[in-house]
């Protein structure tokens, strides 16, 4: 029992897990994707509050997850942030819960919902993607030298990071100042960790594990997503079984930023 | 000089000098939409990508990047801008119309709609087209810097590793352990063959042992049966379709093995796996097939030992215990004595006749007897009784625990076990032995050296010899 809540309290802080809304409600587990943390939800999880359970959470190496237990050999799959995910349904014990996963947790989720179907209640794909590089007759909508470049670019954007700020990530920083203004700016992620999970992110096929979801599910696109491109978001409806397609008139990959009420309706009215 | 804050200030611009500055400033100026559609753009950025500022308005800002610009823009940038209101030196690749690119820094302020204003985002663009090619290379220099020194800290640590590993088994923890971390592996594992020649999994885990049929076509068999680097970079219908069915079952996406060899001769094999398919560059393959020697190094090293050790307790001909062994465990026969008080019988065994064999039939006929004999007395002594062969025609049991008469009952055992003709070597050879048995009980006095007890034991058996071999002689102590 002690190492039960242990372990549970071990996962609690590794992902960074809050709980708020209505604590008999049913429970809505919100993933956020690659680029930014749990703040991606701010326009949206909080109108979910009155009636459900809502559970915000880190992936581990963005926003205030515990970066030590980050492995490079687990995250070098979606199957080990899958893994993750279950154990916090196991760590809060939540059952029935609707998985709502944005970019590439929408396939993380797909993933754990496979490990541990029991845990979960139905799910909510945000801008997914199966597979980001084309392949063959598959429209991903990338090749692999695009996403060379986006590793190239974010080698640019992080250029002056590694030495300026890694030392106040990793603990030890005589500038005080840095930490401060590190604890105020959003999407934390670290730089290299980033380029990992770029990777991981962007080369992942998981065209397979889509016929084996057996919970309800709804694809919600958003238009003109040059990440996701509605061809894209159609493969994954079209191989989910029972499935619901959603398309939103707000444009861009992150509909929970760009056009938060218009998501907030679209879930509401699927879950009913 | 300071001016009360409720007088306007008045600059001595007219508003064609303002809209001079706009157009042509030292930097572009852009402003989008919520929607990142262009609303205005400055003459500066639209002479910079190569386009008439007619055809900029109404663009979505991220059409004008290069793709992985795209990527960053919806992945990073966006999410940074919606939630923070700015975005500082985003390093941005914008396309001229000409197709060449034009290397970028970038900074966004969100203003928020107001009266009769929507809200919207205002752009600063800075040429950083000089800098691309500095910044290129540092980054080049970075990256190369990285890979060395991660290459050098993982050989260190493994070296470290290996070197401080005492037996195989805490050897291939080691390397399973390093092998995992070089290459962020989800998995990985060191088999080594057993004495039947199969492979045993002695560390780590391989999440396809066990579900792959046994088959020559293995990753890890075709390792260790060629002595070669063995890559699996992704799942193929083209390989046999079992290691195809196994992997997609167990989820690997890649794996690699590469084998251990010892003196020339692949004793094992250590296994990466992947969830993601791989492209294998030269750099790993290097690394593996470094980290794989090293480690077979060190296995080399522990064999050589364990069989030093081996050549140091255990007599090569018959298998025995050696001297060195037999006085180990008189000693602890004496302490085990100390505490129970019970006795300790050293038995010294000489063949009788033995050199006439050797003479007439040969060396390798003697060494075909002493084998045959020393496997009758490990065969007749008790379970806890240590045999040894002291080199030549002389052999000797330490009995511990023992009493007087129970010790007499395993020495006539031993005279009347090389009764039976020793045919299986050769025909009419006749062996018999001489027995000296030195027995101490501790009620008698303490325990003497083994020397002593060795002294004793060498006058009983030739008292043995004396009284017409093939007997048993006990002197006590």
């Amino acid at each position: 029992m002690i190492d039960e809540i242990a372990e549970a309290t071990g996962v609690v802080r590794r992902n960074n897990v809050h709980v708020t809304g209505n604590p008999d409600g049913r429970p809505l587990l919100f993933a956020h994707g690659f680029g930014c943390s749990q703040e991606m939800w701010r326009h949206v999880a909080p109108h979910f509050a009155d009636e459900y359970k809502v559970v915000l959470f880190d992936h581990v190496g963005a926003g205030g997850s515990d970066l030590s237990a980050y492995d490079s050999g687990k995250y070098d799959s979606l199957d080990g942030y899958a893994q993750d995910i279950v154990e916090i349904l196991d760590a809060l014990d939540l059952r029935d819960v609707v998985y709502i996963g944005h970019s590439v947790s929408a396939m993380m989720g797909v993933l754990a919902s496979t490990i541990d179907p029991t845990r979960f209640g139905a799910l909510v794909l945000v801008g997914p993607s199966a597979r980001y590089v084309n392949d063959g007759t598959y429209v991903g909508g990338f090749e692999q030298a695009d996403i060379d470049a986006l590793l190239d670019s974010l080698d640019a954007n992080y250029l002056g990071w590694s030495s300026a700020i890694a030392p106040v990530i990793m603990g030890n920083g005589d500038r005080p100042e840095l930490g401060e203004e590190l604890a105020t700016s959003f999407c934390l992620v670290d730089p290299a960790i980033a380029r990992q999970f770029a990777r991981v992110t962007f080369l992942s096929d998981n065209r397979g594990d889509l016929a084996l979801v057996t919970r309800p599910t709804l694809v919600v696109q958003a238009s003109n997503d040059v990440i996701a491109p509605l061809a894209v978001g159609e493969f994954v409806h079209e191989n989910i079984a029972g499935s619901t397609l959603v398309v939103l008139s707000t444009t861009g990959h992150i509909p929970n930023l760009s056009g938060p009420d218009e998501l907030v309706r679209a879930i509401r009215a699927w879950l009913g | 000089m300071s001016l009360p804050a409720d007088e306007p200030v008045m600059l001595d611009v007219s508003p064609d000098l303002f809209e001079e500055l706009y157009e042509h400033a030292p930097c572009g100026y852009l402003s989008t939409d919520a929607d990142g559609r262009i609303v205005r753009a400055n003459q500066t950025f639209a002479a910079w990508i190569g386009r008439s500022r007619d055809a900029l308005l109404g663009t979505s800002l991220p059409e004008l990047l290069a793709v992985g610009s795209q990527l960053f823009y919806e992945t990073r940038y966006q999410p940074v801008l919606q939630l923070q209101g700015e975005v500082r030196e985003a390093a941005f690749t914008f396309l001229h119309a000409d197709g060449t690119a034009l290397s970028a820094l970038v900074n966004s302020t969100k203003v928020e709609a107001a009266n009769d204003r929507a809200a919207e985002i205002r752009i600063a663009v800075f040429d950083s087209t000089q800098r691309r090619d500095y910044e290129r290379e540092l980054l080049n220099a970075r990256r190369a810097a990285e890979l060395s020194e991660t290459r050098v800290r993982v050989l260190q640590e493994a070296s470290r590793a290996f070197g401080a590993s005492a037996t195989e088994e805490v050897l291939a923890l080691a390397l399973a352990d390093t092998m995992r971390r070089a290459f962020s592996a989800t998995t990985s594992a060191v088999l080594i063959l057993d004495a039947e020649g199969s492979l045993e999994l002695v560390a780590g885990t391989y999440p396809l042992h066990g579900i792959l049929p046994t088959d020559d076509r293995t990753p890890e068999l075709v390792a260790v049966g060629d002595a070669q680097l063995v890559l699996i970079a992704q799942r193929s219908a083209d390989s046999f379709a079992a290691l195809d069915q196994a992997m997609l079952s167990a989820r690997v996406g890649a794996l690699c093995a590469a084998p251990l060899v010892v003196d020339g001769l692949a004793v094992g094999a250590v296994i990466t796996t992947f969830a993601r398919p791989r492209d294998f560059d030269p750099d790993f393959i290097e690394l593996q097939e470094t980290l794989a020697r090293q480690a077979a190094q060190t296995l080399s090293r522990l064999r050589l030992q364990r069989e030093l050790v081996r050549l140091a307790l255990y007599d090569p001909l018959t298998g025995l215990a050696s001297r060195v062994l037999v006085e180990r465990s008189l000693e602890h026969a004496f302490a085990s004595s100390r505490r129970n008080g019970r006795g300790v019988a050293l038995m010294l065994v000489d063949l009788d006749g033995f050199k006439a064999v050797n003479d007439e039939l040969g060396h390798s006929t003697g060494d075909a007897v002493l084998k045959e004999v020393a496997a009758r007395l490990s065969e007749i002594v008790r379970e806890d009784d240590v045999v040894g062969r002291f080199g030549g025609d002389e052999f000797l049991v330490v009995c511990q625990d023992v009493d007087e008469s129970a010790a007499m009952l395993v020495a006539d055992r031993i005279v009347a076990a090389m009764h039976p003709d020793f045919d299986s070597v050769a025909s009419g050879i006749r062996i018999t032995v001489s027995v000296g048995v030195g027995y101490y009980l501790p009620t008698n006095g303490p325990a003497p050296t083994s020397e002593t007890l060795f002294r004793v034991a060498d006058a009983a058996m030739y008292a043995s010899k004396d009284a017409g071999k093939d007997r048993v002689t006990i002197e006590r102590l």
